[in-house]
């Protein structure tokens, strides 16, 4: 080793929306915190470009985000394939540099799907075949985590309307702001919902709808930022206002307030030290020259996204197993949404879907344990909304089957229909399936020498019922609306993934305890999605923020850590 | 015969005329502009030495096969054929239907894709020239925001595009 930085309190790995809000909560309780990011520092000028090209064609919103490959198969013994995804982004703030912002917090039912569905018969109603699912029931509840959603809500600003949609959980205090601006997505898809008697609502959204800093009793410290303007460029596209929330502009400048924050952006973790007795030591890491340098700590926290939980965890410890790892679960149990998406032309009406917000309106008839599931053959289900996503370069290819694709006509058809569509989308839940799994790649390797984390991924047949039954929903909001055309179809690509660190009471199966703590190692925390133990039908970022909140406060009031 | 007005980087000329006048019967000029005005194959030629390195030979091959199949079928150069055979060509391209060039459908997608981000992407890329695009779909550009939420009515906004973002409001609309 070069060098050998002193010991620290407590080093987070990934400075995302987890990292930053536990640096944060952990600095500002007086422990002395090193933040090791793998991305830079983005900087205003990335978050505030707009363009398309970049952001959507090139998906590389940062030109200094060093896009790190993952591998790829559908199943056991097939050949894996290299892939470069823009999710995680690779800087400070994660994923919600770039996200659309839909912050629903989890139904209580999505943390008892054993219970309530397999156990209490919704099952055997529905005639869901669910062979070779892996179902549990989380270790914490709802409850557990109402405190903590709220105070993600204050502190980070979320706007939305407590009371618009009937399938929420109960809630001590409503949004700190009202819903953002929908504009002619209330027309069509909450009219035509209200019409076909579903509970359209605006999606509660992590974009600010006035101007907002949070008030005691939540962090004063984190600055006031602007409203949206509207613009459009959400998904994909760091925010020009900053009225997108986002871990660099709320939590990790409160962090660095307290003087106990280290950051260290281009930093690359790969492994976990651990000492004689089994406990965490610290990690390791390359810096920005390529040197390896550890960084001691007594309490190591992974904050990353789901690959490299689970790769960081195998590719430490002392035997052929990884760390913490004594259940055999790291890497086992991941999920991901799938993605149902329907489009829908409008000859007497313009939708201008270019303006904001991306995440607009939505509703949870169909999603959860929220419907009678008799003889559908699945269980669970997803949320459905209208979708973001206007600028050109993600419209050109939306064209009713049949249609050409080029030449006079298409260019008509463009010239007439981009105002005039929107799309019906559901990115619904999977269950966790036992041949989904991450591991290291046996071949492929990273630019510095390390295997790349291999996930071996499909959809089963719960899935592959529920896409068809809410395709069917879909469309159905779509004529309504007036559509003259509606087309579209489910599709294998899987979005927003979790698991890999499952969470449960129960040592022998599961590589975390309620708090994100390991099992097997007391001082190594693992906090993201990648310890759910089942994934439901929303976006998991208020969830993994609920759950940062949480563990801090623990990690802050356990005993013998520090 | 040559069309291309620029010194490409990436293609050479005579690759370049190929593209461009694939490009025009892709996104062709009508009553309204089309690939041809928007500066297509400036924004391909700047794609394929800066960002797509890697699909120059696709590009190469395919207007070697493109120029081939023209000669075979119509005994005239691509660029010389008839709009009406040069859609044929293309038709057949994008069907894979092409003898001795597997990447016939690759090839076609490519150039589609391209063509489209040539119209519909950002002007500082070389293409989308004076707008055109935008102006065509109706799409206002980089705004700030947009303080009205057009409810079923066209945007009345005149459309901007912005070689670099900046972070003011007041600079944004200087």
């Amino acid at each position: 080793m070069p060098n050998n930085p002193k010991a620290v309190d407590v080093v987070i790995v990934g400075i995302g929306a987890v990292g930053g809000i536990m640096a944060k909560q952990l600095a500002s309780a007086g422990l002395e915190v090193v933040g090791l990011e793998r991305g830079p520092m983005a900087e205003f000028e990335d978050y505030a470009s707009k363009d398309s090209i970049r952001s959507i064609t090139r998906r590389n919103f940062d030109e200094r985000v060093r896009h790190e490959p993952i591998s790829v198969r559908q199943r056991e013994g097939a050949p894996s394939a290299k892939r470069f995804t823009s999710t995680p982004v690779n800087a400070v703030g994660g994923g919600l540099a770039i996200w659309t912002g839909s912050a629903t917090r989890f139904m209580p039912d999505d943390f008892r799907v054993d219970s309530n569905e397999v156990q209490a018969g919704v099952a055997d109603k529905a005639r869901a075949d669910l062979t070779g699912y892996e179902i549990r029931d989380w270790p914490i509840s709802y409850d557990d985590l109402e405190p903590y959603y709220e105070r993600f809500e204050w502190e980070m600003g979320v706007s939305g309307d407590a009371d618009a949609n009937p399938f929420a959980g109960p809630r001590k205090k409503g949004y700190p702001l009202p819903p953002l601006r929908q504009g002619a997505r209330n027309e069509l898809f909450g009219d035509a919902c209200a019409r076909l008697g579903y509970h359209a609502h605006p999606t509660p959204n992590g974009i600010l709808s006035e101007a907002y800093q949070p008030p005691a009793p939540y962090d004063t410290r984190i600055q006031e930022r602007p409203a949206c303007v509207y613009c459009g460029q959400c998904n994909n596209y760091g925010c020009h206002v900053q009225a997108k929330l986002s871990s660099a502009w709320t939590s990790v400048p409160v962090a660095f307030e307290t003087g106990n924050f280290d950051l260290r952006t281009n930093s690359k973790v790969f492994r976990i030290e651990t000492g004689p007795d089994g406990r965490a030591t610290g990690v390791s890491y390359f810096d920005p020259d390529g040197n390896v340098v550890e960084q001691r700590a007594k309490v190591v926290i992974v904050a990353s996204y789901i690959y490299e939980a689970s790769r960081l965890l195998l590719l430490s410890g002392k035997g052929k197993r990884g760390l913490a790892n004594s259940s055999g679960q790291v890497g086992r149990r991941i999920t991901a949404h799938g993605d149902v998406r329907y489009t829908g032309i409008f000859d007497d009406y313009i939708v201008n879907g270019f303006i904001g917000p991306n995440s607009g309106m939505r509703m949870d008839d169909f999603n959860g344990n929220n419907f009678d599931h008799t003889g559908v053959g699945f269980i669970r289900g997803g949320t459905i909304g209208t979708s973001g996503g206007g600028t050109p370069l993600e419209r050109y290819d939306a064209i009713p089957p049949g249609w050409p694709r080029w030449g006079e006509a298409y260019k008509e058809y463009l010239a007439k229909y981009y105002t005039r569509q929107a799309d019906v989308t559901s990115h619904p839940e999977a269950l966790p399936h036992r041949e989904n799994f991450i591991d290291l790649d046996p071949r492929f390797k990273d630019e510095w020498g390390i295997p790349l984390p291999r996930t071996t991924f499909a959809f089963h047949q719960n899935e592959h019922k529920m896409w068809a039954f809410l395709g069917e929903i879909e469309q159905q909001i779509l004529r309504e609306a007036g559509a003259s055309e509606v087309w579209g179809f489910p599709t294998n690509r899987a979005s927003r993934w979790a698991g890999g660190t499952v969470m449960g009471d129960d040592a022998g199966d599961s590589v975390v305890n309620g708090y994100c703590q390991t099992h097997d190692v007391d001082n190594l925390f693992v906090v993201g999605a990648s310890v759910f133990p089942t994934m439901t039908g929303y976006a998991a970022t208020p969830t993994v923020c609920a759950l940062a909140y949480r563990t801090s406060e623990y990690i802050v009031g356990a005993s013998g850590l520090f | 015969m040559t069309t291309v007005s620029f010194v490409p980087v990436a293609l050479t000329r005579r690759q370049a005329a190929l593209v461009e006048a694939a490009a025009a019967r892709i996104f062709p000029t009508t009553d309204t502009p089309g690939a041809t005005e928007a500066g297509v194959v400036n924004y391909i030629d700047r794609a394929l030495a800066e960002a797509y390195p890697g699909l120059l030979s696709l590009y190469r091959s395919g207007c070697r096969a493109l120029a081939g199949e023209s000669k075979r079928r119509y005994g005239v150069d691509f660029l010389k054929a008839r709009p009406d055979q040069q859609d044929d060509l293309l038709t057949a391209f994008e069907a894979g239907g092409v003898d001795g060039f597997p990447k016939a459908k690759e090839f076609f997608g490519t150039l589609r894709d391209h063509t489209m981000e040539g119209v519909l992407g950002e002007p500082a890329y070389g293409g989308n020239r004076d707008l055109v695009g935008w102006k065509l779909v109706g799409f206002p550009g980089h705004q700030y925001g947009y303080e009205d939420a057009y409810i079923n009515k066209v945007v009345d906004l005149e459309p901007k595009a912005l070689d670099r973002p900046y972070p003011t409001k007041e600079a944004w609309n200087a």
